[in-house]
């Protein structure tokens, strides 16, 4: 469970950066491509990319492929998965929002109560 | 698990019983402010809510995940009724899921039903048994947390 999530907050930290969101668009619509063909439209080194490269390998987003020297990369549809599963799990937590909603409610009618008797005191 | 939850094919209904009338229950879905307080979910640590209040209108939600940064899902009211009754969609990026909630008025207290539609069958019932596990550690944690 504790690794679970340990996956999860990986591949969300790894979306929250918009160059990896671009990295995983193109490999998403152009499919498999070598390191430096990915690398050409953005305008960074090629070591900003390999370091992008690798937070997204540690979230398990994308997959490597040697040939050689030759480094190819493409995407890794399981790992989004994890996240998938996050967000609908999210989603579906409405039993603890209720609860939150339960303390909300009670905060509004205690402080219903402390009005009440403040103006009573003025009286 | 105060709430009574019962999953058919791809739908999943939740009810639940407050103890406050139906506009003070209603009112908790209508500004930001008060949808900031309970929106979310565990592994979120802050929920920054923006909503046009209006049938037709937009919603978005930024969660701020634990130890991860941040994802916005996106919304629109499909129907609202107040004090009834709030239909809207949720764009999570995999599915989109729509939610029904009505509020009936039973006396002091209000009976809520939220039916939630659109998750693929055979995924539903198994993360809902998870997140009712899950569930169960943030009521726990509520209990603590906000004891007064």
């Amino acid at each position: 469970m504790v690794n679970n999530r340990k996956k999860v907050s990986d591949v969300f930290a790894a979306l929250a950066d918009p160059t990896r969101r671009r990295i995983l668009e193109s490999l998403a619509r152009r499919g498999e491509r070598r390191v430096t063909a990915l690398a050409r439209p953005f305008r960074i080194s090629l070591p900003a990319i390999s370091r992008h490269l690798h937070v997204l390998e540690r979230a398990r987003l994308i997959q490597r492929r040697r040939q050689g020297r030759i480094h190819f990369i493409r995407t890794r549809a399981a790992g989004l998965k994890e996240a998938q599963k996050w967000l609908m799990r999210c989603a579906l937590e409405w039993d603890s929002r209720f609860d939150a909603i339960d303390v909300l409610l009670a905060e509004g009618e205690r402080k219903e109560e402390r009005d009440e008797i403040r103006r009573e005191n003025q009286r | 698990m105060k709430s009574a939850v019962k999953i058919s094919g791809n739908q999943v209904q939740i009810t639940r019983i407050f103890n406050a009338p139906r506009e003070k229950v209603f009112a908790a879905w209508k500004t930001a402010d008060q949808v900031e307080r309970w929106s979310g979910c565990k592994d979120s640590t802050k929920v920054e809510v923006r909503m046009d209040f209006r049938v037709g209108g937009s919603f978005t939600q930024k969660l701020h995940i634990r130890n991860a940064g941040e994802y916005t899902i996106t919304g629109t009211y499909d129907e609202i009724v107040e004090p009834e009754k709030i239909v809207y969609h949720v764009n999570l990026g995999p599915a989109t899921t729509q939610v029904a909630i009505e509020f009936i008025a039973q006396g002091n207290q209000t009976k809520v039903i939220l039916t939630q539609v659109g998750f693929p069958d055979e995924n539903l019932s198994r993360i809902v048994s998870e997140g009712t596990m899950e569930s169960l550690d943030r009521l726990d944690q509520i209990l603590c947390g906000h004891a007064v």
